[in-house]
C-alpha cells in the first residue's frame, strides 16, 4: 500500500477543523442570484405556481392582511419592501416555480410564528415556512400572495446539557454554529450537510438532511429528541422527549422532522448529541472506472468495515474541485474514493483494512500523511457543488440505491450522458448509496437544457429502477413532486393527502409542495 | 383492571366469512382455543376475543381487515404476546389477529447490511439468522425469544443496548403493511437514506397496532463487533453507582451495556439463581462495551477506574465470553428472580433524564414503603430506563389496590422529574390513565386526528394508545 499522498500535490494551503467544509461566503448568494436571473426561468419550471394554492389578494384584503399582522408582530418582523421580499423568494434549486409573497414575516419568537399562521388561517393565506433557503428542491419557494414565515432570527442555542448529552436550540441557528457550539462542550452533532455553513438546523429537520456522516452516524431524525411545533391553527404542540429511551404515542416527532413544512413550523428542536469522535484518519483511492471504485464500495460495505466517511468523485467533479480549490488533484483517474475512520486507537488500522479490500479491487491507494492532506481532500469533495457551478448551470440530483447496486447506477449516469450529450458530473456518498450526479449545463442553450431536464428524469427513473429512492437527502419539494407520486403510488399518495388533512385541514401550510392536495 | 365494554359479537355470516379467508384451521372461536389470545404478558388485563385468526399471507391479512371495515368489528394485531401494556387485549371484543404463522425470513443481505422478515419471525431467530453471518441485530429486549420483530416495531421495544445502539425505530428501513381498508402499503425501502415523502415507517413504528397491520419488515443489520467485554461493580448505595453512570457517561465512554439492580433485585436474583452475587450491595452495576479488541479493552479499564474511583466496594471483570455471559444472566434473570416471589409481578416502565436515575430510584423506595409494597428496581442505568417492579398477593386484602396506587405515584414522580411514562414498553391500555398528563390534551388530540386519517372507522386496536 502506497502509505503517502504522492499523486496528490498541495498547492492552496487548508487548516480548520475537522468537520471543513466550503465557507465562501459568497456562495449561498451567487447561487441565489443565478437561480433568480436565470433567462427563461420561469418558461421552463415544472409545473407553475397556481398549483401551489397562490392567488394575488386584493388591494383591501392585503391591507386588512397586513394590519392584522403588524398588529402582534413588531415592526421590523414584516417585509413587505419588494426588494427586501425578493430575497426570501426561493430556495437554491433550479427549475422551480416561485411567487411574489405578500409579506414575510421575520419571526423573533414562537409567538410570532403563531400569530403569522392565525392571521394565515384568518384570511385563508398559503404559508411558507423558510430556513436559510439552501435547500436543493424547491420547497422553500414562496407562494404568490402567501406569507413566507422565516425562522432565520430565531438564532439562540437555549441549553446545552452535557450531563443528559442534548441541546435545545431554535431553528434559525447554522448547522455550523450548533456543531462548533456542542464541540465545544466536547459533543458531536453529526449531521453535516455540504452547506452546513448556510442552512439551518430549522432546514435541516425539515428536510430530514444528511451529509457525509450518514455512513457511521445516520441522519438529522435520528438525532431529533424532541421538537415544538406550530401547527397551521397556531396552537404549539410539543412533541417527543429529553430522554434517550421513550414511546408515549405516536412518533409525531418524526412525523415533522422531513415533512418540508407542510405539517407545523418547528420553532425549538431538542437534538441528541454524542460524545466528541476521535480525529479522524483519511485515505484515498484511485480508480481506472466508476464501476471499479462503486464495486470496492460494496465489498467494504459487505465486509462489515464502518468506516466513519466514504465518498466518491468523478473525473469530472475531480477536475472541477481541483480547479476550484487551485489544488493538483489527479485528472486522469476515472474515480476516486475517500474515506476515514475515527474509532481513536484503531482508526489507522481500520483505514488500512479498508486499504486492502479496496486494493483487492483495483484501486490505488494513498493515505494522507498529514492533517493538511487529509483536510485537502475533504475540502475537495465539500466543494464539488459550488465547483460546478462555476462550470455553467447545474442540476443536482440525489438519488439514493442499495450499495450493491452502486456501479449500475455509476455506469447508468454514464449512458444517460452519453446519450443526451451532457456533462454529468457523479459524487457521492459511497457508503450510503445516496449519489449526488449534477448536471452542467449552459442554461442559454434551450436544446441543452431541456436535455438537462431530461437527464434529470432520466436519472430518477434509473435510481427507481435500480430499487432506489428518488432523494435520499434534498427532499421533494417541488422539483420532484411528480416523482414522489409514482415513487409511493396511489395508496401511499392517499395516506400522505389524509395526514395532511388531519394536522392542517385548511391545507395552508405549504400547499402544494412534496405533492399536490387535489386528488 | 378493564372497564371498556364489550362492543362486538360476530355473526355467523361474518365467521364464515373469516373461515373461508384464512381456512378453518387458522380460525378459533371455541372458549378453550380462544382462551390464550384472552391475554398478553399484562398482568389483571384478560378480555376474551370474539375469535382468532391466524393468517399465513398478506392477502388474508388484507382480506381480514377489509371484512372488518365493512362489517365493523375491531381487529386486534398480535405477534409473541410478551407485551407488557395489555396492548393485544380484546377489550372490546373482535378479532384477535395472530401473526404467528407468516414467520419466514425471506432475506439476510451481507451486501446490503439488512434483513427482510415476516412479522412473526422472534427477534432472537432473526439476531441467530444475522449472526449465522457475522452480522448484529441490535435491539435486543428481554422478551427476545418470544417476541417478534413486528411486535418488537409496533412498541418500537428497546433493551440492553439502548444508549450505544438505540431502539428498534432506529433500525426499521421499510415496512409492508396493511391499512384498514385492506389496501397494502409499502414504506421506506432498502435504502440506508430516504426522504421521499412523510416518515411512515416510524409513524407506524411505536403506534401498537392502531394505524396498520404490519406484514413485512425490512431492518438495517450492522457488522457483529469483534469482541465483547463485561463486568461488574458493586457500591454501598444506589446514588454512589448513580455516579459512576455520569463519571463514565461523562468520560465520553458509549458502552454498549450499563445496567443496574438495586439491593432487593440482588437477593432476588442471588435466591433463585445462586450466582455469588454480594447481597449486601446497596446497587450492582453491570458494564460492558463491544467493539475491536482495542477499543473494548480501553473501554473497560476505563469504566473499572471510574467505578474504583467513585468508590465501589469491588469490580471484577469477566475474563472470557462464559464469564461474560454468566454477568449478563445476573441481569436478564431479574424479572424471573422476582416472578418467583409472589403470585403477581407488575413490571413497570418509567424513564427519567440519566442525572436524576439515583433520585428517581429513592423516589420509588419512598412511594413503595408509604404505600406499604415491595418493590424492586433495575434497569437500564445508560439511558435513564428504569423497570420498577411490585410483586404482591391478590388474595392479600388490598394489595392490588396499593400496587396501583403506588405506581400512580411512580408515573407522576418519573414526570415531575422530565422523564416520560415508558421508555419502551408502550402504552396500551395500561398507561392509557396516564397518557392525558403525560402529552397534554392538546397533543391526545392530535393523535385522535393521525388516528383517524388512517383508521376512520376505528376498526384497528380501538381504545389503545390513547385512541
Amino acid at each position: 500500500m502506497t502509505t503517502t499522498l504522492d499523486r496528490i500535490r498541495i498547492t492552496s494551503g487548508s487548516g480548520g477543523p475537522r468537520r471543513e467544509r466550503d465557507t465562501d461566503p459568497g456562495a449561498a448568494q451567487r447561487g441565489r442570484a443565478e437561480g433568480l436571473t436565470y433567462p427563461g426561468r420561469m418558461a421552463t419550471t415544472r409545473g407553475s405556481t397556481d398549483d401551489l394554492g397562490g392567488s394575488a389578494p386584493g388591494p383591501a384584503d392585503r391591507a386588512q392582511v397586513l394590519a392584522a399582522l403588524r398588529e402582534h408582530l413588531p415592526e421590523q418582523a414584516v417585509l413587505t419592501d419588494h426588494d427586501l421580499v425578493q430575497g426570501y423568494r426561493t430556495d437554491r434549486a433550479m427549475f422551480c416555480p416561485a411567487g411574489m409573497p405578500l409579506a414575510v414575516v421575520l419571526a423573533r419568537e414562537t409567538a410570532h410564528v403563531q400569530h403569522a399562521l392565525r392571521v394565515a388561517s384568518r384570511f385563508g393565506l398559503p404559508v411558507v415556512p423558510q430556513g436559510a433557503r439552501s435547500g436543493l428542491s424547491g420547497a422553500a419557494n414562496a407562494i404568490e400572495g402567501g406569507l413566507v414565515v422565516s425562522t432565520e432570527k430565531m438564532t439562540e442555542v437555549l441549553e446545552l446539557d452535557v450531563a443528559n448529552r442534548f441541546v435545545v436550540t431554535q431553528p434559525g441557528v447554522l448547522n455550523a454554529e450548533l456543531s462548533r457550539h456542542v464541540e465545544a462542550a466536547g459533543l458531536f452533532y453529526p449531521p453535516d450537510p455540504s452547506s452546513w455553513e448556510f442552512c439551518s438546523i430549522g432546514g435541516n429537520l425539515g428536510t430530514n438532511s444528511g451529509g457525509l456522516c450518514c455512513v457511521k452516524y445516520g441522519v438529522t431524525a435520528d438525532y431529533v429528541l424532541g421538537l415544538e411545533v406550530v401547527l397551521a391553527s397556531g396552537e404549539v404542540l410539543r412533541t417527543g422527549r429529553r430522554t434517550v429511551k421513550g414511546v408515549a404515542g405516536y412518533d409525531l416527532t418524526r412525523l415533522f422532522v422531513g415533512s418540508e413544512g407542510t405539517l407545523g413550523i418547528i420553532t425549538e428542536a431538542t437534538l441528541a448529541l454524542r460524545p466528541a469522535a476521535r480525529r479522524p484518519r483519511t485515505a484515498a483511492a484511485l480508480f481506472a472506472s466508476g464501476r471499479a471504485a462503486a464495486e470496492a464500495v460494496a465489498a467494504v460495505v459487505a465486509g462489515g468495515h464502518q468506516p466513519s466517511l466514504l465518498e466518491i468523485m468523478d473525473s469530472t467533479t475531480l477536475r472541477a474541485a481541483s480547479d476550484y480549490l487551485r489544488a493538483d488533484l489527479p485528472a486522469d483517474a476515472a474515480a476516486m474514493l475517500l474515506w476515514q475512520c475515527d474509532t481513536g486507537e484503531g482508526a489507522e488500522a481500520e483505514v488500512r483494512a479498508i486499504g486492502a479490500v479496496v486494493q483487492g479491487c483495483g484501486g490505488e491507494v494513498v493515505e494522507a500523511a498529514d492533517q493538511a492532506e487529509a483536510d485537502l481532500l475533504l475540502a475537495a469533495r465539500r466543494c464539488v457543488l459550488l465547483a460546478l457551478e462555476r462550470l455553467g448551470t447545474t442540476l443536482i440530483d440525489d438519488v439514493c440505491v442499495p450499495r450493491s447496486r452502486l456501479g449500475e447506477l455509476i455506469d447508468g449516469v454514464a449512458r444517460i450522458a452519453a446519450e443526451r450529450s451532457l456533462v454529468i458530473g457523479v459524487v457521492g456518498h459511497a457508503g450510503d448509496g445516496n449519489m449526488h450526479p449534477t448536471v452542467v449545463f449552459d442554461s442559454r442553450d434551450a436544446e441543452q437544457t431541456a436535455a438537462a431536464l431530461a437527464s434529470f428524469d432520466d436519472v430518477m427513473a434509473l435510481g427507481l429502477e435500480l430499487g432506489g429512492t428518488i432523494t435520499g437527502e434534498h427532499g421533494v419539494g417541488v422539483l420532484k413532486r411528480e416523482w414522489l407520486a409514482r415513487e409511493v403510488g396511489p395508496v401511499g399518495l392517499r395516506v400522505h393527502r389524509d395526514l395532511k388533512r388531519a394536522l392542517d385541514p385548511a391545507g395552508i401550510l405549504n400547499p402544494g409542495k412534496v405533492f399536490s392536495l387535489a386528488d | 383492571m378493564s372497564t371498556v365494554e364489550r362492543t362486538h359479537t360476530l355473526t355467523d355470516a361474518v365467521l364464515a366469512e373469516l373461515a373461508g379467508i384464512v381456512g378453518p384451521a387458522n380460525l378459533l372461536v371455541s372458549d378453550g382455543d380462544v382462551e390464550p389470545y384472552a391475554r398478553d404478558a399484562t398482568p389483571l388485563f384478560r378480555a376474551r376475543p370474539d375469535a382468532v385468526v391466524l393468517p399465513t399471507d398478506t392477502a388474508q391479512v388484507s382480506a381480514v381487515l377489509a371484512l372488518a371495515t365493512r362489517a365493523g368489528f375491531p381487529v386486534i394485531p398480535r405477534g409473541g404476546g410478551s407485551n407488557l401494556a395489555a396492548m393485544t387485549v380484546a377489550e372490546r371484543g373482535g378479532v384477535v389477529m395472530v401473526l404467528t404463522r407468516m414467520n419466514q425470513i425471506r432475506e439476510i443481505s451481507s451486501d446490503e447490511l439488512l434483513a427482510v422478515v415476516q412479522p412473526g419471525v422472534t427477534t432472537a431467530e432473526l439476531a441467530d439468522a444475522a449472526a449465522a453471518k457475522g452480522l448484529l441485530y441490535a435491539p435486543d429486549p428481554g422478551s427476545r425469544t418470544v417476541s417478534t420483530v413486528a411486535g418488537n416495531v409496533a412498541t418500537c421495544a428497546g433493551g440492553l443496548r439502548g444508549l450505544k445502539y438505540g431502539v428498534t425505530r432506529n433500525y426499521v428501513l421499510g415496512l409492508e403493511a396493511v391499512l384498514p381498508t385492506g389496501e397494502v402499503i409499502r414504506t421506506g425501502s432498502r435504502l440506508w437514506k430516504d426522504v421521499a415523502g412523510y416518515d411512515l415507517t416510524r409513524l407506524l413504528t411505536g403506534s401498537e397496532g392502531t394505524l396498520a397491520v404490519i406484514t413485512e419488515v425490512t431492518v438495517a443489520l450492522l457488522p457483529m463487533p469483534a469482541t465483547v467485554g463485561t463486568g461488574v461493580a458493586y457500591f454501598d448505595s444506589l446514588a454512589d453507582a448513580g455516579t459512576a453512570v455520569a463519571r463514565i457517561i461523562g468520560l465520553g465512554v458509549l458502552p454498549a451495556t450499563l445496567e443496574f439492580l438495586d439491593n432487593r433485585c440482588i437477593n432476588a436474583v442471588e435466591d433463585s439463581n445462586h450466582l455469588g452475587l454480594d447481597r449486601t450491595a446497596g446497587a450492582l452495576l453491570l458494564f460492558g462495551d463491544d467493539g475491536p479488541d482495542t477499543h473494548v479493552a480501553t473501554s473497560l479499564d476505563r469504566m473499572a477506574a471510574t467505578c474504583d474511583v467513585v468508590g465501589a466496594r469491588a469490580v471484577t471483570r469477566a475474563r472470557d465470553v462464559v464469564e461474560s455471559d454468566a454477568l449478563m444472566a445476573a441481569r436478564r434473570c431479574s424479572l424471573p428472580a422476582l416472578a418467583r416471589l409472589a403470585p403477581i409481578t407488575m413490571l413497570e416502565d418509567v424513564t427519567v433524564p440519566r442525572p436524576l436515575l439515583a433520585r428517581m430510584v429513592d423516589t420509588i423506595d419512598t412511594i413503595a414503603a408509604q404505600h406499604h409494597v415491595v418493590c424492586a428496581t433495575f434497569g437500564h442505568a445508560g439511558d435513564g430506563n428504569l423497570h420498577p417492579t411490585i410483586v404482591f398477593d391478590p388474595h392479600d386484602g388490598d394489595a392490588r389496590h396499593r400496587a396501583e396506587a403506588a405506581f400512580d405515584k411512580v408515573f407522576h414522580a418519573a414526570m415531575d422529574l422530565g422523564g416520560t411514562i415508558t421508555g419502551e414498553h408502550g402504552i396500551g391500555a395500561a398507561k392509557r390513565p396516564w397518557m392525558a398528563a403525560r402529552l397534554g390534551e392538546d397533543q391526545l388530540a392530535l393523535l385522535r386526528r393521525v388516528k383517524s386519517a388512517f383508521d376512520p372507522a376505528g376498526i384497528l386496536n380501538p381504545g389503545k394508545l390513547g385512541s
